[in-house]
């Protein structure tokens, strides 16, 4: 979830210093003297979730959806228009290109919370197989499940590919069908503070070590309104990248820039050279380019589209951005089919020139080059509006909890793209934030107590570092060219998994998110 | 289920030992005892049986008692588990109650009231407190269906920390103020003689007038609980039987008394002396927190609570006729190692 960027400037003066318990006291008093009068009491909050992307609304949707955590009294805060998002509509041959691939673990946690129900369904993908192969040495890992089920059973799904604007408005939807009892959603608005709270001393509860949120609405003429102060049992940092809320806890994060740029694009797709069988499954296809510094991957959507990721470095992604439609195209099928000495070639084309456009030069080439068995259909159109690219980055947050905080998804981690998981991962914690708010509900725990939330750090931490790991370690195997030791290790690999089923199955079960 | 989480609780701790800086299980002072030894933290109490080196050991790990990495982190631990086993024990028979709002059902009505003896600085007082509907008329959150809490210990500075604590939650606060969740620095054998300490907040009339009254007079509940009590009680100036039917008068006809204890057997000796108590980072819980020979066994503690409910009723302080334990109930299996859960059900 992207974070808007007036949220970033929280100073450090909000930053809660260390207090150790028999200095409470002290500090208590002198902010009495300085502090708020009784008439701006905040009102006080269950559960303060603070960004409204998936992984915000999954918690808010999920907690709303269970019987013990409904009663909660929950808000949200997001800066941007949550109308907007919940009137998203796109004609039936457009999508965005914000799309997501979710596991099958996702997508049954989104219908445990009755939140599936409210996706267009009919804008959703799901895809059995996947092809997966390396551009230098041609060694291919294929994910299908043909070997796993038997031919009676239906086909099992790999993952299903839907647009985010999709998920978001599905989760909206979800939300607004329970009701708006205990529910405040902050649209447009910003975090402008977060800070302590004060003893009321005989007034009311101690909430020196509660945060109380000031939020403001970001609508030009609203500034001079005096923004509004709410207390959190449980702040919830789903703020993306640059979380406030993390630098509020003081919560540090590692991590690194990739150098490389995520290119996406919604594409309209050729019908294939040979029908699929059975006839309605419907196949992933990604491609290893250690020449161009990444791997490119076409994801199906309905009605023959799919959707572009190509991870390259940002000099290709700016080439390929200025690149004309044709030419564009004429790209992405060559990254697919044409040898990483050819790619570079028509990498570094002039793009002005009139004689040689990379279309001819796409012909040219492939009649020289044995293609694979299994390769995508050709793209032959891309959606206006739809060519975009971000930077890739790895970060993962030092720890996930703090008291009366727990960050989710991209605020505590941000992964390579590379085997689609990063939603999911953020799911993943919703989905084990929602229980652990349930558990602690019923067991007359304080929600936003490190007891309570120690336990879903420990259920997240591992099983994230793991899979941001893993990305990054295949990114990093994968951008290596040449015939290196390291290229010969790799050819290995993917031809030892795809031959042990076992350990293709175990990859598989993974990747599903079991 | 209750009894693996037991079992796994128990090797929790001793996973967790290697992390730890180590520290208290148990908590609590118990009542009786004539020791009048002056400490500063405590009220002495004309009657007091309190062990006053129990006192004086937990006043010393008063400050950390809320740290949730510090001595008492295996007591945080257990509490849920607490929770669980009253539900079990409701769902098994359930108390009448105070009588509900017509609105409401009686088996899912918050109407019932507890007695926390030795609630330490709070931590399971507190947790049940928070399930107190802050509407009255409301079902109850959770199967512990709490109307009111009374929470005593004659430790002072325990209390004390207990109420501040308690003030940080703002639903806790609420109930303290209200009346229907109260710290009372004092002893069983004061509650039961009526006499409420000056220290009362408010003199808690919602607490006080849901309870019903024995026929002497001095307030009964639906639930006492004792966790983690009676392996402190000191054998020298007090018998478990005297404690035990005295918590027995604190209850109503029909009301539960749930309890934790450690059993003496020889791995719990193993589990609780040697490994716990072991210095860091191996230990969990502080030296000196436990003696083995205090601990209880599961028979011990049955014939233990029919003696004293005999002797409840031989004072005629309680209604119950003789042998009038109607439930007993213990999680099989954990005992062997331990910690383990029982529950007394007063009869009718």
């Amino acid at each position: 979830m992207p974070t808007s960027n007036t949220m970033r400037s929280i100073s450090r003066a909000a930053l809660r210093p260390y207090v150790c318990t028999s200095c409470r006291h002290g500090i208590g008093a002198t902010r009495r003297r300085f502090g708020t009068n009784s008439s701006q009491t905040p009102e006080i909050y269950d559960v303060v979730c603070v960004g409204g992307g998936p992984a915000g609304l999954g918690l808010l949707a999920a907690l709303r959806a269970s019987p013990v955590t409904s009663k909660l009294k929950v808000a949200l805060v997001e800066s941007q228009d949550l109308r907007k998002a919940r009137g998203w509509n796109l004609d039936s041959t457009q999508f965005s290109n914000r799309v997501s691939s979710l596991t099958p673990s996702t997508v049954e946690f989104l219908r445990k919370i009755n939140a599936w129900e409210h996706l267009d369904v009919d804008r959703v993908q799901e895809y059995q197989d996947m092809q997966v192969w390396d551009g230098e040495t041609g060694s291919r890992i294929s994910f299908d499940w043909s070997t796993e089920t038997s031919p009676f059973e239906d086909m099992r799904t790999v993952a299903t590919m839907t647009e985010n604007a999709n998920l978001v408005r599905g989760l909206l939807s979800r939300i607004e069908a329970s009701g708006d009892e205990n529910l405040t959603l902050f649209s447009n608005t910003t975090v402008a503070s977060i800070e302590n709270g004060s003893d009321l001393q005989n007034e009311g509860p101690d909430l020196s070590a509660w945060p109380i949120i000031s939020v403001a609405p970001t609508a030009p003429g609203a500034q001079a309104q005096s923004p509004t102060r709410i207390a959190a049992r449980l702040l919830v940092g789903a703020d993306g990248i640059n979380s406030p809320v993390r630098s509020f806890a003081d919560i540090s994060t590692q991590g690194w820039d990739y150098n490389r740029h995520g290119i996406v694009a919604t594409l309209a797709l050729g019908d294939p050279d040979k029908p699929s069988f059975p006839a309605n499954m419907r196949t992933a296809y990604q491609r290893f380019l250690p020449a161009l510094g990444g791997p490119i991957a076409l994801l199906p959507l309905p009605n023959n589209h799919a959707t572009l990721v190509w991870s390259t470095t940002p000099e290709n992604a700016a080439y390929l951005k200025s690149l004309s439609t044709p030419a564009f195209l004429a790209m992405v099928n060559a990254a697919f089919r044409l040898s990483m000495t050819d790619l570079t070639y028509m990498m570094g084309m002039d793009r002005t020139s009139d004689q040689f456009s990379h279309e001819d030069e796409l012909i040219w080439r492939l009649q020289h080059t044995p293609q694979q068995s299994q390769i995508p259909p050709s793209a032959i159109g891309v959606q206006e509006g739809t060519v975009a690219s971000f930077p890739l980055r790895f970060r993962h947050a030092s720890q996930y909890i703090s008291p009366r905080v727990a960050l989710v998804g991209d605020a505590a981690h941000v992964i390579h793209p590379l085997a689609g998981q990063g939603l999911n991962l953020g799911m993943a914690d919703v989905a084990a934030l929602s229980r652990t708010i349930e558990y602690a509900v019923s067991h007359g725990m304080d929600i936003g107590d490190l007891l309570t939330l120690e336990r879903y750090s420990s259920e997240r931490y591992l099983p994230n570092a793991k899979i941001g790991g893993a990305c990054d370690l295949l990114h990093k195997m994968y951008t290596i060219p040449g015939q290196g030791p390291i290229t010969w290790a790799r050819s290995l690999g993917l031809d030892v998994i795809d031959r042990l089923p076992f350990v293709k199955s175990f990859l598989m079960k993974n990747a599903e998110g079991y | 289920m209750t009894s693996l989480q037991t079992r796994s609780l128990v090797l929790r701790a001793l996973r967790a030992a290697p992390t730890s800086s180590g520290s208290s299980y148990r908590h609590t002072s118990p009542l009786p005892s004539l020791k009048t030894r002056r400490f500063p933290s405590n009220r002495s109490h004309s009657t007091s049986s309190v062990s006053a080196d129990e006192v004086s050991h937990f006043s010393k790990l008063a400050s950390s008692w809320w740290d949730p990495m510090g001595p008492s982190r295996i007591l945080h631990l257990m509490n849920p588990l607490r929770h669980e086993f009253i539900a079990s024990c409701l769902a098994d028979s359930a108390p009448a109650g105070s009588p509900v709002p017509q609105s409401s059902n009686s088996a899912t009505a918050a109407n019932l009231d507890y007695l926390d003896i030795g609630c330490g600085g709070g931590i399971f007082a507190e947790s049940l407190a928070r399930t107190i509907p802050l509407d009255r008329a409301a079902s109850a959150p959770t199967p512990t269906r709490a109307a009111s809490m009374t929470a005593i210990d004659p430790t002072t500075t325990l209390i004390q920390i207990a109420r501040d604590h308690g003030r940080m939650d703002p639903t806790v606060e609420a109930h303290m103020r209200s009346g229907r969740f109260q710290y009372l620095n004092t002893t069983l054998e004061d509650v039961l003689a009526g006499s409420t300490p000056a220290s009362a907040p408010a003199s808690a009339p919602a607490s006080a007038s849901a309870s019903s009254s024995s026929p002497t007079g001095h307030q009964q509940f639906d639930m006492v609980t004792l966790f983690e009590v009676i392996e402190h009680i000191d054998p020298t100036t007090t018998t478990p039987q005297a404690f035990l039917a005295n918590c027995l008068r604190a209850l109503k006809p029909g009301g539960w008394l749930i309890g934790s204890t450690i059993s003496r057997t020889f791995p719990s000796w193993i589990l609780n002396q040697v490994i716990a108590e072991a210095p860091w980072p191996i230990g969990v819980v502080p030296r000196g927190t436990h003696e083995w020979s205090k601990f209880v066994n599961p028979d011990e503690l049955h014939s233990w609570a029919q003696e004293g409910l005999m002797r409840a009723a031989d004072t005629n302080v309680t209604r119950a006729g003789p042998a009038a334990l109607d439930g007993w109930k213990i999680v099989p299996g954990s005992e062997d190692w331990g910690n383990y859960f029982w529950a007394v059900k007063k009869g009718i």
